[in-house]
């Protein structure tokens, strides 16, 4: 560990001794900042007496083969992947600089510990001097610099760009104009050191603006540390430094790995079967015992798995939602007494048991989720249907206001939240007609039309979705939503690094959303993945990400 | 009969160079969209118009779908994007597992049907008939999405006899044949079961086979060598028909149970947008159900007397 802590981890041990932030927010902030997750576990178990989460037991039992289904796509170029399930396949080779447990804690992984300056802009890496490549060799700076420059890479086309580009990438004209006559715009670093390789050991990155994620964002499901001499193209015997090697691949049908005698883990071998996009498929070949696990649950087949007597289901709540918005320029929306009355009549409770069978748990309307860092508690907001009249009354709607909501049909508890909702807003006399519109249309007309009920997927800090969908003029904003008092609040929690301050804010952000707010959301949801009870020391992880070295599994 | 095969022929390939027309200028007739498909969707705009340049997308409609269906016939498919593979090594051995699949259904349907069939039409309103009737009517009613999930229901999480998935990945196995195979055989015996059935009872009701039965032939000769071969004729061509029905009516079972096939590649096409992969399985299947046309037409006039002597 460096011997100089960033000084806000300082602020963060007497916060956590005062308890005014929770052990999981301190151990997430200060194994952010640099002070690395046991230091983290010992001085927050020292304040509240707590049990870091056990080593890997040496029980488990050792030998054989899980075999999971998964859909197996193509594996060729780690860096452009834009699913779950490819990383899946190459992160048993390949591991990344850093690893966000199932618990939302970033530990070192390649990269053994880290350090970021008071101004968060220039963050140092140390490389894990006991990292090796399976084709020998020490993992050192350079291999890491070169697939961060791989990643950002325009040629490349990874999606690594999206989430480094404000902090380490500048627009550039290629003087090019496509067939539109548009000018084709293209981007690169925006300082040539910006990656700076100090020594063999450490790595230096240089930002344009301060940045508290740089160690999340290097557990991004692309951002594999593959070895430069294959120029970012995975294949069978491709180099790398996890646990497994892959012998077989077949796209769309299987692809199996095969652990490296003295590296860890228990497997002899991991198996992935692509049983296609049906998950009843997926059920069926579980309860037949082809397969010890599946990647991830349909919320459909959910009484299903539950009903199998010899798996386990393992499920976690994330900030995976979907939000009934209001287009706050268009009638009857424009006026905010009627957002709230949609909120106050609807029941997130039911519409969690009715939608997503319970799994999950019931929102607030405000959009941050209970699982994010510097998430508010605020005082419950129960279904008040009279209130909800007595708000459109008083708005001129005496009779009730009648009123279109568009949705789409998969994934199907989308419709049925609908469905459920519309049911609700019924008795507050919110008579909503429901149009149901094939996805790729709906993706059409997603952020035109007047109310309509849209997916945002899990993001790890509280107030980057306020940011990305809320904010004035911002390109996601679809319910075009504009508060100047919600844009100051939003810019300051943004450059607060300090968990607890930050939280306070993000309080005053949930009850704007609450009381002016474009959205009434129902859930947030978990999802879920069904094993063999024989399989051990599986950890269901919110992104879904798969630890070969992790799994053990019994004999027949 | 040589006269009607040819203009046959000459019709059946008028339609499948119409057809592939058509689908070249869907699938390809927008480049930059292809690009887009085949590069993904965070490929750059500078890499997409590389790639088209490269790839010689900027020459004239023509030339490319001469190219195109010159390729084609060579067995150079192009490279599916989703599969990372040439469309044509990555077809091959599904559309063989579709073929056993097929095989394995058609040979056991025209089994069951023939049988049935002659047994309910040679006693028209009899018990045995009714009964046939109503099974043939119920079980072809019956969607194969819904048989598919009582079969699962019962053989697979009830009873536990049979696997639920029938991918293959450990090589094949006839166990996991079992289930695909009764979905499909469940859905399609009724239908021929009928038609076999309708074509027999008129048979029966003829003067021909009154004379024969008449005239002290025994029974079972009256059936075997003078009913059946005239009352086969109209089944024959609905089942050579049901060829092209095996190729891609198919996916929805196999898409059901995983089965690693044609129709399960062409699902999978179709929801990633592969546009080559797509654009092969489609002319696939034009080609099969052009030919099978044609052979039942062929097989219809050799088959029919009326039409053979004319």
């Amino acid at each position: 560990m460096s011997d100089t802590e960033h000084k806000l981890i300082g602020t963060l041990k007497q916060q956590l001794a005062e308890k005014t932030i929770g052990r999981r927010d301190f151990l997430r902030f200060a194994t952010l900042l640099g002070l690395g997750a046991p230091a983290a576990y010992e001085f927050a178990n020292r304040i509240d007496g707590g049990v870091a989460p056990a080593a890997h037991a040496d029980d488990l039992p050792k030998g054989g083969i899980i075999r999971i289904a998964q859909r197996v796509p193509k594996l060729d170029s780690p860096h452009t992947f834009s699913w779950i399930y490819d990383s899946n396949c190459v992160r048993q080779v390949c591991g990344y600089l850093t690893r966000t447990g199932a618990d939302n804690i970033t530990r070192p992984d390649l990269a053994s510990s880290w350090e970021v300056s008071d101004d968060l802009k220039t963050w140092t890496f140390h490389m894990n001097p006991k990292a090796t490549w399976h084709k020998g060799g020490a993992f050192t700076a350079e291999h890491a610099a070169w697939n961060i420059k791989h990643c950002l890479d325009p040629s490349v086309g990874s999606s690594v760009i999206g989430l480094m580009k404000g902090y380490m990438l500048k627009d550039v004209d290629t003087g090019k104009l496509d067939d539109k006559d548009a000018k084709v715009m293209s981007t690169e670093l925006w300082d040539a050191n910006a990656i700076e390789v100090k020594d063999p050991s450490t790595l230096v990155l240089h930002l344009q603006e301060p940045q508290v994620a740089v160690p999340e964002h290097f557990f991004h499901y692309p951002f594999l540390m593959l070895d430069p001499a294959e120029n970012g193209v995975f294949a069978m015997g491709s180099n790398g430094t996890g646990s497994f090697e892959m012998t077989v691949l077949e796209v769309g049908r299987k692809c199996e790995f095969k652990r490296i005698a003295d590296r860890p883990g228990q497997v002899d071998e991991l198996h992935f079967v692509d049983l296609g996009d049906n998950p009843s498929a997926v059920a069926a070949a579980l309860a037949s015992k082809q397969v010890d696990g599946i990647f991830q649950g349909n919320i459909e087949q959910y009484d299903i798995y539950k009903g199998m007597a010899h798996t386990d289901i393992h499920s976690i709540v994330t900030a995976q939602t979907a939000v009934a918005r209001m287009r706050s320029d268009s009638k009857p929306f424009d006026n905010p007494a009627v957002r709230k009355a949609v909120r106050l009549a609807t029941d997130c409770e039911k519409t969690l048991q009715i939608a997503h069978k319970g799994v999950g748990t019931a929102a607030e309307h405000h959009h941050v989720a209970p699982v994010h860092p510097d998430y508010f508690k605020l005082p419950p907001m129960p279904r008040d249907v009279e209130g909800a009249k007595k708000l459109l009354a008083d708005a001129g709607f005496k009779d009730g206001i009648d009123i279109e909501i568009n949705c789409k049909p998969d994934p199907s508890w989308e419709q049925a939240a609908v469905e459920a909702m519309a049911e609700q807003w019924k008795e507050a006399g919110i008579r909503a007609k429901i149009n149901v519109l094939p996805s790729n249309k709906f993706w059409e007309v997603w952020e035109t039309v007047p109310f309509g009920f849209t997916e945002w997927t899990h993001r790890p800090l509280g107030f980057m979705v306020l940011a990305l969908a809320y904010r004035t003029g911002v390109p996601w904003n679809e319910s075009a939503y504009s508060n100047k008092e919600f844009d100051d609040l939003l810019t300051k929690a943004e450059g607060t690094v300090d968990v607890k301050a930050r939280s306070e804010i993000l309080g005053k952000l949930e009850k704007i959303m609450q009381e002016d707010g474009p959205i009434a959301q129902p859930l947030w949801r978990s999802v879920f993945a069904a094993y063999d009870k024989r399989v051990k020391g599986f950890q269901i992880h919110p992104t879904l990400y798969l630890f070969g070295e992790d799994l053990a599994i019994e004999k027949a | 009969m040589l006269a009607i095969a040819a203009r046959r022929l000459v019709s059946m390939l008028l339609i499948m160079f119409v057809i592939s027309v058509l689908l070249f200028l869907f699938f390809e007739g927008d480049k930059l969209n292809l690009a887009a498909r085949v590069l993904g969707p965070y490929s750059p705009m500078t890499g997409r118009l590389a790639w088209l340049e490269h790839n010689g997308y900027n020459r004239p409609l023509m030339t490319r779908y001469l190219s195109w269906i010159y390729g084609f016939m060579r067995g150079d498919w192009n490279q599916s994007a989703q599969f990372s593979a040439p469309v044509f090594d990555f077809l091959l051995p599904r559309l063989k597992n579709t073929a056993i699949l097929g095989a394995c259904v058609f040979v056991l349907t025209v089994a069951i049907s023939l049988v049935l069939g002659v047994f309910s039409g040679i006693a028209e309103a009899s018990k045995r008939d009714r009964a046939i009737t109503v099974i043939s009517v119920l079980t072809t009613s019956v969607p194969e999405f819904a048989s598919a999930t009582f079969l699962v229901a019962i053989f697979v999480y009830w009873l536990d006899w049979l696997p639920g998935s029938s991918s293959f990945s450990n090589g094949f196995s006839w166990r996991e044949m079992v289930l695909p195979v009764a979905t499909l055989v469940i859905y399609n015996f009724g239908y021929y079961t009928r038609m076999t059935r309708a074509s027999m009872a008129e048979v029966m009701n003829s003067q021909y086979i009154r004379t024969a039965i008449l005239k002290g032939l025994p029974y079972r000769q009256v059936i075997i060598r003078h009913a059946l071969r005239n009352a086969l004729i109209a089944p024959f061509t609905v089942m050579i028909l049901q060829l092209n029905y095996l190729l891609s009516g198919v996916v929805v079972t196999e898409v059901f149970f995983a089965y690693d096939g044609y129709g399960k590649a062409l699902y999978d096409a179709a929801m990633f947008g592969d546009v080559y992969l797509i654009l092969a399985g489609a002319m696939i299947a034009v080609v099969v159900a052009v030919v099978s046309q044609f052979i039942s037409d062929v097989g219809y006039t050799q088959l029919n007397p009326r039409i053979r002597f004319s």
